[in-house]
């Protein structure tokens, strides 16, 4: 192997080691790490504490309040030393509770040697200077829509730096780097070019080099991660893209450029610089290995409350009979609704699936370009749902009205009109201060799709099925398909009730720039309702009937589906009863509503206490809710998935007794009805992974929101117009969950544990699953998650470590 | 004293008992445990409610002729508060804006720490703010200029731990007491000239002067280089797109509130500063320059807090060429709208992502060189009867107004052409926009000469200054065209690494500055 091609293959796993980050109109889950899962989570911290400085384990101080709390115990400390068979004693552990965390060293770079030596001693420090020269590069760069005059785009983006980097008069102006302009003048033409320059005039040690990519990439890790995202998406559609190697050539080419721009002490310095990192290396590795078992005593002590619980479900017979099936998201906010539901009456039965109602769709709504996914990241869409039953013209109309609100933006916002704009409208906006301030309540958070449309004209859309991704119409045989599996999968093909709703969710927030992350995230972070609608749609349709008889599955012709929408934020449901079942199933709808309106009641007051509103009386309760939701100053709507830590998949008569607090997703699941184990398959492959997605995600912010989290919602700037934020001024592009998502000013509301799996299978189903997917092994026998096992015949648990299956404690 | 001297009182005392209550509540905040939001919102819900009533009663006075003004001699009080068209107007405001930003932090920070702190100087800046519109002295006026700043500096500052902002703050405290040097200098020349420094013996000095000394010039141009350089002009502008450290409601108390403070003077000493040619001058040339480059470069920014901190920016240069240009009334209007505006935009500027998904259900149509041409022919034909010599009354219209309608007209022009873009239904509905909007801007100018028709009063400036800053917005829309048109041709590339960096003015400004004032000395 050349040495060219030894170096662009270092560059290349580099950039495979970054995970990305959706944009704020679609933001899901995402594991940070999900690269990186081929080792075990103890040892990537190691790593990326050395290169990077982040934090993977909370302070000392936070498992001491568990301890002093009593939550952890002797006994969970002694669990997790066994389990990880480690010499360490119980009060070796304990000690570390008074001892602060230390602080390895980190990596240095040479915009770090360069700070270092000292060179300077006025305010803005060379890494900060290069993050935000890369940072506003990036986001003029990658900028969709927020400035009309956008960047050069010409040639590319790593041209387009260079070019800009060549005029750039700030590094001698403001940082005073007398070789600047010489310098840059000899940036090379390509990406590649850069990073074989680079390394080599460095002088980065060839076996080194790979990690020392890595780390420059974790120092922008934020536009790193919007990269993967391009990358990530051209993926799934069949390309790729290159702008995150790019993006490693701009970064390195900033440690070229102040590298060659300085004198000879800088030289000796990175020498001296470099020979440090193996040291760093080993202390990194070696510095919080203890704390890791105290993170795992963590975890022991909430499974040790759980675990008894589900064994009790053993025995409950399966439902018979029922008068009404909802079928709602796994989201855990599901869990609340579902169990304040279950308990309006035993006929009621909930079932728990992932919110895309197993539609692999795009949706195309009324009068759009564009249609937009709504399934969960993993998947590309093959289907696509459109707005049917709209009065015609009406589709003009919007496109119309949207145009000319598109138009009067251009007067709002060019130069020039800006002036005129304010004096014309400048005044009314009073109104709207006055408004949004003291009658928030009145005006509910409208959904940007409703843009274009009046409430009674947005009422008549019906999302339905209608063709392929092409546009080709979809075949009979292909529409029974999907309903059959969409069936199995939430494992309901016999004991249909009369009326069965397709529960989706969205919340209902304002002024709130992550407000995509509180929506349903298997719908690519939109609201459910399309796909729940859609869902009920085709059930309903009596050619898809006959089809479903043919594959085994009976539904009885007195039995309506219908689609309904959770939303989150108020826990009020909208039932969208707009098939022929609107009229056959009045009763059963009427019934139905008063037991979702109770559910409702009773989901509100158990949320209550969390945000802030426990001492409300019953009667006002929903009100005050409502007022909370819509008022634009607040920063913590609703908790969304914080307090997430185990995933069930099992018939809902397991868990059904327990209360799970909302910190559990749930997916129905009979191992018995699932002969060759297609849907267990689907399940691990599909909703676990993006439970553990939205797991990781919050642990990662928790950890270290500082890399890993967005901040300080009060400091927001949203970037590009939908590309993410930046905290305050700039910085890097901020990644993942802002600290109001977290903790609520006193305490964190969020615990940062791994997602616990209770799968109700058979050990050998899971391992030969697991066998087929080296990924779900990864993450299993590397502790990014823990699995287990409910054996239904032995009515034991068991815990898969290290590859073999252990029998857990009760 | 007369029971009429006693109600012209009435409303004065009220307004003096906004700044007192506030004040109290600052330093008693301290004290008080917990909840300090709401206190604060209680007590400026009781300042607004003051100020409302103060400025009601004192219309309705006026109205029925128990006039402050014209009941002197022997009141005292109105020696100390001044509550007339511009002072109301901007009280009412600042009371407003409190009321609403304190509510909003109330949400929006809850579970912050230090909010005893952010509450009092919250407070404090709002106090002296409402001292400062309603002064009657200029030395109370410059005083309550610099509490404000303190207050501000604190509120800048919320989170200690942050560098960048402890940064912008050093740089923000040199500006402003360099500002603050030069209003007490130009004051001591106000006074040795005029024998006093309340504000209305002042204007009345000036009005019944004409001309004006020397030291009246020299006194009037440090006036206004302080207010250029509290208003954020270039090049002292630096401070204001790094101020996003703060948490978003200290911004909008800042871009809505604060930053107007430098219009206000100008506007209230407007008897003074219309004859003060040189100083005027100031305020066209600086404010010109500052409102072109400000308005483009913020069209290339890709956040939004610096797209409206780069607005603010140019809208307070827009202002200061208005009052250069002596047309206070309008300078007012403007002042007002965008500090609504402003406020409004930077609270709910979480709401960017939702605007940018209700704005991109449709692809734009790429607007072509033609819809623009085309749209700037609409426009001058809408114009152009003002220019022809007809029998229509139009033609009677002055020059001033001539030159606002060129200006608006060509302000359609962008809209228009989006709309031509995109067809005729469209087009027929952006026409309508455009006269709706039309019919407003010149309803409220209607409205604002009626009510403060005296602020418009004195020597009207140069054809030739008018000319100026015609030909300066007709450049600044050549400019903005061509960069729309062809947004990746030769001229757009080689001039948006430029505005992006804002013409490294800053860059320049803030290397000297730290040169001479190395910052951690404060």
């Amino acid at each position: 192997m050349t040495d060219r091609t030894a170096l662009t293959d270092a560059a290349e796993r580099a950039c495979a080691r970054i995970a990305p980050t959706w944009p704020l109109d679609r933001f899901i889950a995402l594991n940070p790490f999900w690269p990186l899962t081929h080792k075990p989570l103890s040892e990537v911290a190691g790593e990326i504490a050395a290169l990077s400085g982040a934090r993977l384990l909370m302070p000392r101080q936070w498992y001491a309040q568990e301890w002093r709390a009593g939550r952890l115990r002797s006994e969970h400390l002694r669990a997790a030393i066994a389990e990880n068979g480690s010499d360490v004693t119980e009060d070796e552990l304990t000690a570390l509770f008074w001892s602060g965390e230390p602080t390895p060293a980190q990596w240095p770079l040479v915009v770090s040697t360069m700070e270092a030596l000292g060179h300077r001693d006025h305010e803005v420090t060379w890494p900060e200077f290069v993050m935000e020269r890369i940072s506003r590069f990036c986001a003029t760069y990658f900028d969709d829509g927020q400035a009309q005059i956008s960047g050069v785009r010409k040639g590319g983006f790593y041209a387009s730096w260079r070019g800009q980097a060549r005029i750039d008069q700030a590094p001698y102006l403001f940082m005073e780097l007398g070789g600047y302009r010489s310098t840059v003048a000899k940036l090379p033409s390509t990406a590649d070019e850069m990073i074989a320059l680079g390394c080599s005039e460095l002088g980065v040690p060839v076996e080194e080099r790979e990690r020392y990519l890595s780390a420059l990439l974790l120092d922008v890790n934020g536009w790193a991660s919007w990269c993967a995202y391009l990358r990530w998406t051209a993926r799934i559609a069949g390309g790729d893209d290159g702008h995150l190697r790019e993006l490693l050539a701009i970064r390195l080419g900033w440690e070229w450029i102040l590298f060659s721009a300085s004198d000879e002490t800088i030289r000796a310095e990175w020498r001296l610089a470099m020979t440090s990192w193996p040291a760093i290396d080993r202390a990194a590795r070696l510095v919080r290995s203890d704390d890791w078992i105290l993170q795992r005593a963590v975890e022991i002590a909430w499974l040790s409350q759980l675990r008894p619980k589900l064994a009790k479900g053993f025995g409950a017979p399966r439902p018979a009979a029922p008068k009404l099936q909802a079928a709602f998201c796994l989201d855990v906010r599901s869990e609340v609704f579902r169990r304040a539901l279950e308990a309006q009456g035993e006929g009621i039965q909930t079932l728990g699936v992932a919110g895309f109602f197993g539609l692999p769709i795009e949706y195309g709504q009324l009068a759009s370009d564009d249609a937009r996914p709504q399934l969960p990241g993993l998947l590309a869409p093959k289907y696509r749902v459109t707005d049917t039953g709209v009065p015609k013209g009406l589709e003009a109309t919007r496109r119309a009205r949207l145009n000319a609100s598109y138009a009067w933006k251009a007067f709002k916002s060019s130069s020039l009109s800006s002036f005129a704009y304010v004096d014309a409208v400048g005044l009314f906006f009073a109104r709207y201060l006055i408004q949004d301030t003291f009658r928030s309540q009145r005006h509910r958070a409208d959904h940007p799709d409703r843009a274009g449309l009046t409430e009674s004209e947005n009422q008549t859309r019906m999302p339905r099925l209608t063709s392929t991704v092409d546009g080709e119409p979809i075949t009979t045989d292909v529409r029974c398909e999907i309903a059959a599996t969409l069936l199995r999968m939430m494992g309901l093909t016999q004991d249909f009730a009369r009326l069965v709703l397709f529960v989706g969710h969205g919340s209902e927030t304002k002024n709130n720039a992550h407000a995509a992350g509180l929506d349903c995230g298997a719908c690519n972070g939109q609201p459910g309702h399309v796909n729940a609608r859609a869902a009920a749609a085709l059930l309903n349709d009596a050619e898809v009937r006959a089809g479903l008889v043919a594959r085994g599955i009976q539904v009885p012709p007195t039995t309506t589906f219908v689609g309904a929408l959770h939303n989150t934020t108020t826990d009020e449901v909208t039932l969208f009863a707009e098939d022929d079942g609107a009229t056959t199933h009045q009763s059963d709808l009427d019934s139905a509503r008063l037991v979702l309106d109770r559910a409702s009641d009773a989901t509100r007051r158990e949320r209550a206490p969390r945000l802030g509103l426990g001492d409300v009386p019953d009667g006002k309760l929903r009100a005050a809710v409502a007022k909370r939701a819509r008022n634009w100053a607040e920063v913590r709507p609703e908790w969304g998935l914080a307090g997430n830590a185990a995933f069930i998949v099992a018939p809902r008569e397991r868990s059904r007794h327990i209360d799970l607090e909302g910190r559990v997703f749930l997916h129905d699941y009979r191992f018995a009805d699932d002969k060759d184990h297609a849907i267990l398959e689907a399940i691990m492959t599909g909703p676990m992974v993006v439970a553990h997605w939205i797991n990781f995600q919050y642990y990662a912010s928790t950890v270290d929101n500082a890399r890993y989290g967005c901040g300080n919602k009060v400091l927001h700037n949203i970037v590009g117009g939908h590309l993410g934020v930046f905290e305050g001024n700039g910085g890097d592009l901020r990644i993942g969950l802002s600290m109001q998502s977290l903790h609520d000013g006193e305490r964190w509301i969020h615990a940062p544990l791994r997602l616990a799996v209770f799968i109700e299978a058979s050990r050998p189903a899971l391992d030969r699953i697991l066998e087929k997917h080296p990924k779900l092994t990864e993450l299993v026998d590397n502790e990014w998650l823990h699995l287990f096992a409910l054996d239904l015949p032995e009515q034991a648990v068991f815990a898969r470590r290290n590859g073999e299956w252990k029998p857990a404690p009760p | 004293m007369t029971s009429d001297v006693l109600l012209s009182f009435l409303p004065l005392v009220l307004a003096a008992l906004v700044p007192a209550c506030l004040f109290i509540a600052a330093f008693l905040i301290s004290r008080q445990r917990a909840r300090f939001l709401t206190v604060a919102s209680v007590v400026t819900t009781l300042t607004a409610a003051l100020t409302y009533l103060a400025v009601v009663l004192r219309g309705v006075f006026w109205f029925l002729g128990y006039d402050a003004r014209t009941s002197r001699p022997g009141a005292v009080f109105n020696d100390v508060v001044q509550l007339d068209i511009v002072s109301g107007a901007m009280f009412v405001l600042v009371s407003t804006l409190a009321l609403i930003v304190v509510r909003y932090s109330r949400s929006y920070l809850a579970g912050e720490r230090e909010l005893d702190r952010y509450s009092r100087y919250l407070l404090l800046t709002v106090a002296s703010v409402s001292v400062l519109v309603t002064s009657n002295h200029l030395a109370v006026l410059v005083v309550a200029w610099f509490a404000t700043d303190v207050g501000l500096h604190q509120l800048l500052t919320f989170y200690r731990t942050r560098r960048q902002a402890i940064v912008v703050a050093h740089k923000k405290f040199l500006l402003s007491r360099l500002a603050d040097a030069c209003f007490v200098t130009s004051l001591l020349f106000i006074g040795s000239e005029v024998g006093s420094l309340k504000i209305d013996v002042v204007n009345a000095y000036a009005q019944a002067h004409g001309e004006l000394s020397p030291t009246l010039h020299v006194a009037t141009v440090l006036l206004v280089f302080g207010v250029i350089l509290k208003s954020a002009q270039l090049p002292f502008h630096g401070w204001m797109l790094q101020v996003m450290e703060a948490p978003t409601p200290v911004s909008a108390l800042l871009h809505a509130g604060v930053v107007n403070i430098g219009g206000f003077v100008m506007i209230r000493l407007s008897p003074l500063m219309v004859n003060a040619s040189i100083a005027q001058g100031m305020l066209v040339g600086v404010g010109l320059f500052t409102t072109i480059v400000a308005s483009l470069v913020m069209t290339t920014r890709p956040a939004i807090k610096g797209v409206l901190a780069w607005s603010t920016i140019g809208q307070m240069g827009f202002m200061l060429v208005q009052c250069g240009l002596g047309a206070w009334h309008l300078a007012l209007m403007h002042l007002l709208a965008h500090s609504l505006y402003k406020a409004h935009t930077f609270l709910s500027s979480g709401s960017v992502v939702h605007l940018w998904r209700g704005a991109h259900i449709l692809h734009n149509p790429r607007v072509r060189i033609w819809h623009l041409v085309a749209s700037v022919v609409i426009v001058s034909l809408a114009v152009a009867p003002l220019y022809v010599e007809t029998a229509l009354p139009i033609a009677h219209l002055s020059s001033t107004t001539r030159s606002l309608a060129l200006v608006l007209a060509l302000s359609f022009a962008p809209m228009i052409a989006r709309a031509l873009a995109a067809g005729v239904r469209v087009f027929l509905m952006a026409l309508l926009l455009a006269v709706g909007a039309s019919a407003l801007y010149f309803g409220w100018h209607v409205v604002f000469e009626l009510f403060a028709p005296w602020i418009d009063a004195g020597a009207s400036p140069s054809k030739f200054t008018w000319s100026f800053v015609i030909d300066g917005l007709a450049f600044l829309f050549v400019v903005q065209s061509i960069l729309q048109v062809s947004p990746n041709g030769w001229f757009a590339s080689w001039l948006q690494p430029h505005l992006l960096s804002g013409l490294y003015i800053d860059d320049w400004f803030t290397r000297l500055t730290f040169r001479l004032f190395p910052p951690g000395l404060q």
